[in-house]
């Protein structure tokens, strides 16, 4: 081909061949945005099947984003660019900066005259998570919490009683440190490990040091991690009770050893660790528990977390949020109606991960399968009634962000506590100032 | 004429680069070195993607898997899709690479018969727009998409190559067409040969290692490019590699080898792409195929 002006030619006539054109649909979809693993995908895929075999005509199509920060680069894009999907699965603790800009269509009106769902269905707590300004925004899916899971071979093979409800951080401590051990078997003393030059092989406790990890024990032992959960202005960590369990959350590394070290918690995540059998216990979500259901070298179960008297434990949540600017707001809302009903709820109960937010599906084999591990599953449907919420305001995910490295500072290189709560609070000043609360 | 341009290309080879047996042993140390750098990282995601999914995860990097299986491989084009998203990913460069670098080449090409003044100021508009944050671009592109309907298609992917898909390779362009003796220009001016004429047969052929070279990177820069699909394209049918491959990261740790196969699948035909073209680019002008 040597004529320029054909090359060029024939160049942009298969761009054009290539992408072909796109028939109009008469209703279209209703286009639901969620995040996830491709199980969870497919647990979506199931539930959009079952909506449309329910409602014929109506037609759901699942637009993936493969993590949380995808799905928001993803919906904020959509939003600004004015084409978002029409429902989209988020956390209470990221929908915020949705909510203060005014991108989400609150769903109370449609709720109060549903005819299919009632807010008594679902756990009031996960409900509240999602309200703004008095009114109902979201519909929460779960309604998960923090649980240990712990490794039954492990307490078995050294002889350490497994953790009961209603046991306390120093007996997770106490516990932990029965658990860590070297290359030998012999216990890793604390803080003595490398000292001695004898490291663990096995550790007693994971547990990332991140704000929505170390809250419970917060609250559990009487403190707060804000001065005001509806409207913040600042993090309190300087509170004594708040400054104590930060302090003691910090030492399960600083001063005891019974959690990986950075660079073995870099080289290989917690998950891995505990399937690998090296791990004793972790503190995690309903999240893992799809992922330890593989283990077949050994038993686990799981156990609810320890208290410094009071007990406490924090929500983890995902709604389903119509946009404002979606195609169909009513069609949406069906399609949430759908996914809140007890065969949505089991439909996604399946996957695993979750903890049903309708309380006859949480009550059900759905979730409390006693086929299923962990056998006690219901220390998440226990916690309920114990469980708050870090706030909800526009900025929040930010100020997670800026936390986590200061606190990973802290519990790793040990940086001085009193230091890093005062970078904290200097750090995250300027994004709680800015924030829109609800 | 066009014996004009065969002594320009000798011109323009000029002496080799290494005339010394020190300077080429050395080269070749040099290169044996970045092999071996990137190398083990590639020799490790091989030997990953060949472990069997839902085993646990390895405690210390295995270059051979105690059983080796191909298990990863069948697991990752079945749940991500990427026999789909590897043809739609084709389609993305069959088209993008070249118009990519037939507009560059004709930027650079006019860049080089225009008064240097205006070339300058292009040059500078150029190197700005390279500062420019992709991320800044993100929702005026989106609204500029929508607004012609291409949202959902394969068409935002391939839009970046109308401009050359960088700013800079236009100015790549540019500096190798200015390279070329001008006295040539002034034979083919005349001869009364066509601008476009010059370029296709003349300015094109002295800078085949040039086109070498920004083929391959438009090739990889297209072949890697996640953030625009993940903005553009909601349909599953209409995934691009990297984006299929996302969400095979997402895998439980047990399942890493389907994610480490992904992208075993994903990394091959870059690699091949710069196998091929290395010999042009890497080569000697002088010695260029002709």
């Amino acid at each position: 081909m040597n004529d320029p002006h054909r090359l060029l030619a024939a160049t942009l006539g298969v761009a054009l061949l290539a992408t072909g054109c796109t028939g109009s649909d008469p209703k279209p979809p209703v286009k639901l945005l969620v995040s996830g693993a491709p199980e969870e995908i497919a647990a979506f895929r199931a539930l959009a099947q079952a909506y449309q075999a329910k409602n014929t005509g109506s037609a759901v199509q699942i637009i993936e984003a493969g993590s949380a920060g995808d799905l928001i680069t993803r919906l904020s894009t959509s939003i600004a660019g004015g084409a978002p999907p029409d429902v989209f699965l988020i956390n209470y603790r990221a929908y915020g900066q949705f909510a203060g800009k005014d991108a989400i269509e609150p769903a109370q009106e449609r709720l109060d005259s549903s005819e299919i769902i009632e807010p008594g269905d679902f756990y009031p707590v996960a409900m509240e998570a999602f309200q703004w300004r008095g009114r109902q925004l979201c519909m929460p899916q779960n309604a998960s919490s923090l649980a240990v899971y712990y490794n039954k071979g492990l307490f078995a093979k050294y002889g350490v009683p497994e953790p009961k409800a209603g046991w306390a951080w120093n007996d997770l401590l106490a516990t932990a440190s029965a658990l860590t051990r070297d290359a030998n078997g012999k216990p890793v003393n604390a803080g003595e490990a490398d000292a001695g030059g004898r490291t663990a092989v096995v550790h007693g406790l994971s547990v990332e040091p991140v704000m929505i990890r170390v809250a419970p024990f917060a609250w559990s032992n009487g403190g707060e991690v804000v001065d005001d959960p509806q409207h913040p202005t600042r993090f309190t960590l300087e509170d004594p009770a708040t400054r104590e369990a930060l302090r003691n959350f910090v030492d399960l590394r600083q001063a005891y050893g019974v959690v990986p070290t950075d660079q073995e918690a870099e080289a290989e995540d917690e998950e891995s660790r505990f399937v690998n059998g090296r791990l004793a216990m972790i503190m995690s979500s309903r999240r893992v528990t799809t992922t330890f259901r593989t283990i077949t070298g050994f038993d686990w179960d799981v156990a609810p977390l320890p208290t410094y008297g009071t007990p406490a434990n924090i929500l983890h949540s995902d709604a389903y949020c119509i946009t404002r600017g979606a195609a169909d707001k009513d069609e949406a809302w069906r399609f949430v109606e759908f996914a809140m009903s007890p065969q949505g709820q089991r439909i996604i109960a399946a996957t695993g991960r979750t903890v049903p937010s309708n309380v006859e599906v949480s009550r059900s084999p759905a979730f409390l399968d006693p086929a299923q591990r962990p056998k006690n599953g219901h220390v998440w449907l226990d916690a309920i009634p114990v469980l708050r919420r870090v706030p909800t305001v526009s900025t929040w995910p930010e100020i997670e962000d800026a936390t986590s490295g200061l606190l990973e500072n802290a519990m790793y290189r040990g940086d001085p506590i009193d230091k890093v709560i005062a970078e904290l609070d200097a750090t995250t000043r300027p994004l709680f100032a800015r924030a829109e609360a609800p | 004429m066009l014996r004009h341009a065969q002594r320009a290309r000798g011109r323009l080879g000029g002496p080799s680069p290494y005339p010394t047996a020190a300077a080429r042993a050395g080269r070749t140390l040099g290169a044996a070195f970045i092999v071996l750098a990137f190398t083990a990282p590639l020799l490790l995601l091989v030997g990953g993607s060949l472990r069997r999914p839902g085993s646990p995860p390895p405690t210390r990097p295995e270059l051979v898997p105690d059983r080796v299986t191909t298990e990863g491989y069948a697991t990752a084009l079945e749940l991500g899709g990427l026999l789909r998203a590897s043809v739609n990913s084709l389609v993305v460069v069959a088209v993008a690479v070249p118009v990519g670098v037939l507009v560059a080449s004709l930027a650079g090409f006019a860049l080089t018969r225009v008064p240097r003044r205006i070339a300058g100021v292009v040059a500078a508009a150029s190197l700005g727009a390279l500062m420019v944050p992709t991320t800044a671009l993100l929702v005026p592109r989106f609204a500029l998409f929508r607004a012609v309907g291409w949202t959902d298609t394969l068409f935002p992917l391939m839009a970046p190559a109308l401009i050359g898909t960088s700013p800079l390779y236009p100015l790549v362009y540019y500096l190798a067409f200015r390279a070329v003796p001008t006295e040539l220009y002034d034979v083919c001016r005349l001869e009364d040969v066509s601008p476009m004429r010059t370029w296709w047969r003349v300015a094109m052929p002295l800078a085949r290692p040039v086109t070498a070279a920004i083929a391959a990177l438009t090739f990889v820069v297209t072949w890697a490019n996640f953030l625009d699909p993940l903005v553009y394209v909601y349909d599953r049918e209409r995934f691009t590699l990297p984006l299929a491959l996302r969400s095979l990261a997402t895998l439980d740790p047990p399942n890493a080898p389907v994610f480490l196969a992904g992208a075993v699948l994903a990394t091959a035909p870059a690699l091949l792409v710069f196998a091929m073209a290395q010999r042009t680019f890497l080569g000697h002008p002088g010695r260029t195929r002709r």
